[in-house]
């Protein structure tokens, strides 16, 4: 046996050849069979099977050692001997002894043989772009429906990006989002891509218009770009780009088939993203909500939980704010020789912000009152730590009193709060004012320190402009005046009634509107 | 840079194991043919895809592979897939691969059932 009949085993008989058709290992084994067959039968070394494609032959199957190409051009000249059949093309090397010219009833078998595997694999193809078509609008179908219910605003991303990349047989891809005046990358698919577009862009514009841009440093070296705007009831949410579409011989550019599809998918895409968006929006108010509940609870054990017992005065307090947090303190510090210090202050502003300040300013206070006396200095000291500690814009406004129960003697400094309301026995009101600028506004504030002799049943009110400023539906202010009033009448009443009183009118005063501003009180009153 | 495929091999004759990580497109389903054609010839005969490491495959990956199946069926051998994502799984099944090639949650069961 030569080398090159050794390469055409084994040797079959024409039942192993109609074996291989009778068995379900399909067309491509048969054929292989016939032509090893029809090589062992006409004494050839080497034969080939090419079925038609545009512009040439594909080979199919061959025999013998000879290396045959693998694809040959519709007008190339050969080296070996040819039969044109139908569908397709046998070459062939003769042998010694074989015959140069090759027909009979075994050709004939081989150009059926070939006519049915062509028309089988025509309808394999046309079995898969069916079923390829249930994909496509599966992939639709679970964009508008299990995508929808996607609430994780990333995953998201990627599944769409995922998605229409392999719908569309793209190579590459990419998924911007808006934020105000230009696309931001969200994912990308493939390799590398610009990381923000401009929104107006003439690029752009003619990508989304169909036409390719010039600017071909969109997705970086990509040929075939085709990009459609994610949009939802006319507002543009983001880009979704595709690139270089893939068949079995490399890349080009999609058909206007594929555009359709992506427009499809990209209007599932929008709804599912906008849903995506708000469900993240939702999660991170309950977010803030619960930080705010934990400030508030915070700065709720700032403010006393008892109120301290002292010879010849009785003292109290109360404070709501408008928001979770708010911007206004009280507090009853305990200083020297059984002296207590009574203080309001008041944060501009509302929320968190203000109810940082407080913070510095409990705690600065705190510390201070251990370093000086209640007066000037302290509060020059407190100024000077909280012009260095906030914002340009923010201030505070600050009373503070001493009460000494040996001599029945308040001492206060007032840093631009509004003045205290002295309620004498006989219902006679007066203001007390004294002190300087609010703190925090300048370094070298100075203060001044006013002094009062408290008698019996002498009731002092220091508040915030929450209490005075809160306002009616007829937008009318409570005012000073209102508050005086009550004081005056309920002035002999224990402090937590007149609280309570207080509360209820402002309440009842802003009827269910909503508070304007944290509202806070302390009462001091002269025992004996 | 495109997303190449990586494609690993775990030979346990007559199965191997071939894990697939990125894009099974057309230069991915190239490859995974490829070792699947050299597995072949080595004598194994029953090859499990597993596709932990994919999570994306196109029309043309799906055709290489069913050309794949149709090798394993003209040697009687068998190919089964495993840890597919759900979108996958489902594209497989309206491909009608799921028809010819066992589809597995995990390679644990898969390989526990191939190799009785």
């Amino acid at each position: 046996m030569n080398q090159a009949t050794a390469s055409l085993e084994p040797r079959l008989s024409w039942e192993d050849v109609l074996d291989a058709a009778s068995r379900r290992e399909g067309e491509r084994s048969f054929l292989s069979r016939l032509v090893l067959y029809i090589c062992q039968q006409h004494g050839l070394q080497a034969a080939a099977l090419y079925s038609k494609v545009e512009g040439g032959y594909d080979r199919l199957v061959s025999a013998g050692s000879e290396a045959f190409p693998t694809s040959l051009g519709a007008d190339e000249e050969l080296e070996y001997g040819s039969v044109l059949l139908p569908e397709g093309l046998l070459l062939y090397k003769a042998g010694n002894t074989g015959r140069s010219d090759l027909e009979g009833p075994l050709i004939l078998a081989l150009s059926s043989a070939l006519r049915a595997a062509v028309l089988q694999g025509r309808l394999k193809q046309q079995s898969f772009a069916i079923n390829y078509r249930g994909v496509e609008l599966e992939a639709l179908y679970d964009v508008g429906l299990a995508i929808a219910s996607m609430l994780n605003l990333d995953q998201l991303g990627e599944e769409i990006l995922l998605r229409a990349v392999s719908l569309l047989d793209a190579r590459r891809g990419a998924l911007y989002l808006r934020a105000g005046d230009r696309y931001v990358l969200d994912h990308t698919f493939g390799g590398d891509a610009r990381q923000e577009l401009p929104y107006e862009d003439p690029q752009i514009a003619a990508l989304l218009d169909g036409k390719l841009p010039a600017d071909q440093d969109l997705l970086a070296g990509a040929r075939h770009l085709m990009g459609l705007p994610i949009g939802a009831d006319g507002r543009p949410q983001g880009l979704l780009i595709v690139a270089d579409k893939e068949s079995r011989h490399g890349v080009g550019p999609f058909p206007m088939a594929d555009r359709r599809s992506l427009s499809l998918f990209a209007n599932q895409a929008a709804i599912a993203l906008e849903t995506a968006y708000l469900h993240q929006q939702a999660l991170e108010k309950e977010r803030l909500e619960r930080e705010l509940d934990l400030a508030a609870d915070i700065q709720r054990r700032l403010l006393p939980t008892v109120f301290p017992r002292m010879d010849g005065f009785e003292v109290t307090g109360w404070s709501r704010p408008a928001r979770h947090v708010g911007g206004d303190y009280y507090d009853f510090l305990r200083v020297r020789d059984g002296r207590v210090a009574a203080v309001l202050a008041d944060v501009s502003g509302k929320g968190l912000p203000a109810a940082l300040m407080v913070s510095t300013v409990h705690s600065a206070l705190r510390l201070l009152i251990d370093q000086a006396d209640v007066g000037p200095e302290l509060i020059r000291r407190l100024n000077h730590h909280i012009a260095e500690s906030s914002a340009p814009n923010k201030f505070i406004t600050l009373l503070v009193a001493e009460l000494d129960p040996h001599r029945a003697e308040m001492r206060f400094v007032n840093a631009g709060h509004n003045p205290a309301l002295l309620v004498g026995p006989d219902g006679e009101v007066k203001e007390l004012e004294s002190g300087g600028l609010p703190l925090g506004l300048f370094d070298s504030s100075t203060y001044r320190m006013g002094r009062l002799d408290l008698g019996e049943g002498d009731l002092v009110c220091i508040y915030s402009d929450g209490i005075t400023e809160s306002a009616s539906r007829l937008d009318e202010e409570f005012g000073v005046g209102r508050l005086v009033d009550l004081l005056r009448t309920t002035r002999d009443k224990p402090l937590s009634e007149i609280v309570s009183a207080v509360d209820a009118a402002v309440t009842g005063f802003e009827d269910g509107l909503n508070q304007g501003d944290d509202q806070t009180l302390v009462l001091i009153r002269r025992t004996a | 840079m495109t997303e190449m495929l990586k494609v690993t091999v775990d030979r346990r004759p007559p199965l191997a194991v071939i894990y697939t990580e990125g894009y099974i497109n057309n230069q991915g389903g190239e490859e995974i043919a490829r070792v699947a054609y050299d597995l072949i010839e080595g004598d194994h005969t029953t090859l499990l895809l597993n596709l932990k490491g994919t999570k994306i495959v196109n029309s043309i990956g799906i055709s290489i592979l069913i050309e794949i199946i149709e090798k394993m069926l003209e040697i009687d051998g068998r190919l089964a897939f495993c840890n597919l994502t759900p979108t996958i799984e489902k594209t497989f099944h309206i491909m009608g691969l799921a028809q010819y090639a066992q589809i597995f949650a995990d390679e644990e069961v898969a390989v526990g059932e191939l190799t009785v």
